[in-house]
């Protein structure tokens, strides 16, 4: 016999044998529930980047998470029928939180075991461990769209924390030296998946101090389980080994192979160097921890902001009361339910506690973030930010989070329960049921989040990476910024084979050595014509024999990661003269990713359109070549040979000219992301909402310049699509669409139709 | 009584077909091998390696 270290009763070894057929059933359940929300294909952020590196077996960003990409390779080329790879991608994070939900309804039910006497009872206490985690908002929305590896680490923690609770009941049972070992080696994979793979090591160390402190002083165990947590990391082995291959996703190229693998470069002190500076994530050069980015204070609310988004998703401010007073419910049922976690069943808690602590403020102090992009509007733009919302970092604090509430829940009903028993007897049924409405409180996180949390009907990122590819000249080059406008065009690229002709060049990576590398090496693909938009069919395209760039590797490797301008300089190849100002640039110079774009475009005059995604801002124009630019579709191309006049080429004031033919045909027989963004109907995460609002202002320019041609009809359409997008995407308050409705007609002193002139380049240049 | 260390890696011929078939994945990844490796190691190390450590 088992007696719990606080409980009045004491509890039969048969009573404590967990419930995994109903644990089984839970997680199937919640998968379910994943599955019919689930996106259909890849989305915006790292979502496409790790699809496709999965789908190629290529290496993502560092530490590059080769766990990852293996477990994501196989799920990729699953025969499913009616899926696509990324679905089944997909549904590998839904499984990987369904598993995760399982392991918290066998852990609650675990403690619980203590504490109520009938298993009915305490599965029930399970199964609202396995709702309310599953559907709080951030495990609900990372667990339907793989958005990167953070549910296959959830997978993992929970599995780590039931084998250790597992351990903690009898750390002298005949199993329990192979539950620790296999912990260590769950840890080793989730080291291997991510960095935050060893977050449950200090809870662990905590369990074994607590409960049988001398298992540290068992060499032999100790070296076992060492051996499991090397034997763990070994995935991070196919790092260099692919590296080698050169795939088409290598990121941080940790190898110094130049072409396919030989033991000798493999082996080479270059390739360890690389590797290293992969898995240390020396590009990303974060600041020490003693180097605050905001006030702990500050990071704390950050933390604080995305709990409150877990029981009730409100994106746009509109239920902000609501919202707090469910997670100040949400947080008091948590803490209720810590508090009786330590006063029932002391074992487990000396690990779960330790764990929680560690995945809320532990990891607030460790991952030292920025003030948050939606928190504290009020400060605008005067303190440092995340680019984007950085929640999916917690969510194995809010999926575990969920263990306590359903405790504190169980504490309220079992209250409830003697308040209705006359006699105050809990052994009768009765009480219990009377009370039970009170558990509905567990579906609040499954109602709050119904709507913003589910990614079924999104298909936006394939869709845009479709749009801005096709917007593109066959064997075009197409300069990008960063993850939003390039990762979904790699995923379109990779996996879909979506215009494999056209090379993307994303400056933000440009300032490193290996992507230069990456460029020279990419093969010159086929045009498929048939495939691609009827505006570039009628015209012969030679296809290029050379890369995008006419360097040899150490050439690339020798451009200097920045040239310090004094004063402006002219850029001249072929028509194109762009004066270059040091005032117009970051830092007064021309950073390796600037001289790389100059390159290209000398490099490929005759062969090659250059064109600079829409979603670059004013970048082309800093470095002097916004005369020389035409807008086509979501791409603004380089028209360095000729430009002639035509009724085609309406200049617009502030938006330079535009190729209205190509663009209205663009719009209306090719793109798919404005119907997209309006069949969503919901967008939730306002980070991204730029990519919307490049289809709103893309539709409003095309609508002036059909206005200017004097295409009235043409104009309004294309503006009110314009306007669906903005009302869809909630950015209608960034854009003023209504003052261009009706569309203005045509200036008295404009130029006579046919003959819009492009603007002239500057000719005073020194 | 806590298990002795060689009892604890018993039963070897899990851990043999550990060693195996993880082997074989390498093998096929360092020849350039995409769809065979991946499988033969996500066996490996998801379902063998977990079952060479629990099988007594």
């Amino acid at each position: 016999m088992l007696r719990s270290s606080h409980s009045p009763h004491s509890v039969s070894a048969a009573d404590l044998r967990p419930s995994y057929l109903a644990a089984g059933i839970a997680a199937a359940c919640v998968f379910a529930l994943y599955l019919v929300t689930l996106a259909p294909t890849s989305a915006l952020w790292d979502a496409s980047e790790y699809i496709a590196a999965a789908y190629v077996l290529g290496i993502p960003h560092p530490p590059g998470n080769p766990f990852f990409v293996l477990v994501g390779n196989v799920a990729a080329h699953l025969p499913l029928p009616g899926t696509t790879p990324a679905m089944r991608v997909n549904m590998l994070a839904a499984l990987s939180s369904a598993v995760a939900a399982g392991m918290w309804f066998l852990v609650t039910e675990r403690v619980l075991a203590g504490w109520l006497p009938r298993r009915w009872q305490r599965i029930t206490g399970g199964a609202l461990a396995a709702l309310v985690g599953a559907t709080a908002f951030t495990v609900w929305n990372q667990s339907v769209v793989n958005e990167k590896v953070y549910t296959v680490s959830l997978a993992l923690f929970a599995i780590v924390s039931w084998l250790v609770v597992r351990w903690c009941d009898d750390p002298d049972a005949p199993m329990a030296d192979r539950l620790l070992v296999l912990a260590a080696f769950l840890v080793g994979l989730g080291y291997a998946n991510h960095p935050a793979g060893l977050l449950p090591v200090p809870a662990l160390g905590i369990a074994v101090l607590a409960r049988r402190p001398r298992t540290l002083l068992r060499w032999r165990l100790l070296l076992a389980c060492g051996a499991a947590l090397v034997l763990g990391l070994t995935p991070f082995a196919t790092q260099p080994i692919r590296a080698a291959y050169h795939p088409a996703i290598n990121e941080g190229e940790p190898t110094a192979c130049t072409d396919g693998f030989a033991w000798r470069c493999t082996l080479s002190a270059e390739t360890w160097q690389r590797f290293r500076a992969n898995v240390d994530r020396e590009q990303y050069g974060k600041p020490p921890l003693l180097e605050r980015q905001a006030p702990l204070t500050a990071q704390v609310a950050m933390w604080w902001m995305y709990f409150e988004w877990q029981w009730l998703r409100d994106a746009y401010v509109e239920h902000p009361t609501l919202q707090t007073a469910l997670a100040v419910a949400f947080l008091a049922l948590g803490v209720l339910g810590g508090w009786a976690h330590w006063r029932r069943d002391r074992r487990s808690f000396w690990f779960f506690g330790p764990l929680v602590l560690t995945l809320s403020l532990g990891l607030v102090i460790y991952l030292n973030f920025r003030y948050g992009w939606s928190q504290a509007p009020a400060l605008g733009g005067s303190v440092p930010r995340e680019v984007r919302d950085r929640d999916y970092f917690f969510l194995w604090s809010f999926s575990s989070w969920s263990v306590w509430v359903a405790l504190g829940i169980v504490v309220c009903w079992r209250a409830l329960a003697r308040r209705l028993a006359p006699d105050g007897d809990l052994a009768r049924r009765r009480p219990w049921l009377l009370a039970a409405p009170l558990l509905l409180v567990a579906l609040v996180p499954l109602l709050g989040n119904r709507t913003q949390a589910p990614r079924w009907r999104e298909t936006l990122a394939p869709d845009f990476a479709h749009d801005l590819l096709n917007s593109v000249e066959p064997y075009g080059i197409l300069i990008t910024a960063g993850d939003n406008d390039t990762f979904p065009l790699w995923y379109a690229q990779e996996v879909e084979g979506v215009r494999r002709d056209v090379t993307v060049a994303v400056t933000s990576l440009l300032n490193t050595d290996w992507y230069a590398r990456g460029l020279l090496r990419r093969p010159v693909y086929e045009y498929d014509a048939d495939s691609g938009p009827a505006i570039y069919r009628d015209t012969r395209w030679p296809r290029p024999t050379r890369p995008v760039l006419a360097l040899s590797i150490p050439e690339a490797d020798a451009i200097p990661p920045y040239v310090r301008l004094t004063e402006p300089q002219l850029f001249r190849e072929g028509r194109v003269e762009a004066l270059v100002d040091p005032r117009n640039l970051r830092y007064g110079a021309l950073e390796r990713a600037d001289l790389l774009v100059l390159r290209m475009i000398r490099d490929n005059a005759g062969t090659r359109a250059v064109h600079f995604s829409s979603t670059m801002g004013d970048y082309p124009d800093r470095l002097g070549l916004g005369p020389w630019l035409v807008t086509q579709g979501l791409a603004r191309r380089l028209a360095g040979d000729s430009l002639p006049p035509s009724r085609d080429m309406i200049e617009i004031p502030g938006q330079g000219v535009m190729d209205v033919a190509r663009t209205r045909a663009l719009w209306d027989d090719v793109f798919r992301g404005p119907e997209a963004i309006v069949r969503r109907g919901e967008w939730v995460d306002r980070a991204s909402s730029g990519i919307a609002l490049n289809y709103v202002i893309g539709g409003a320019t095309l609508g002036i310049a059909l206005g200017l041609r004097g295409d009235t009809a043409a104009a309004r359409t294309a503006i009110e699509r314009a306007r669906r997008v903005a009302d869809a995407s909630r950015t209608s308050d960034l854009v003023r669409l209504d003052a261009l409705l009706p569309p203005p007609a045509l200036p008295s002193d404009a130029p006579p139709r046919g003959e819009v002139p492009v603007r002239q380049p500057p000719t005073d240049a020194p | 009584m806590p298990r002795s260390l060689i009892q604890t890696l018993h039963p070897v011929r899990w851990w043999l077909a550990t060693a195996l078939v993880l082997l074989a994945g390498y093998a096929d990844l360092v020849r350039g091998g995409v769809t065979v490796a991946p499988l033969l190691l996500v066996t490996s190390y998801c379902v063998l390696a977990p079952i060479a450590i629990l099988r007594r």
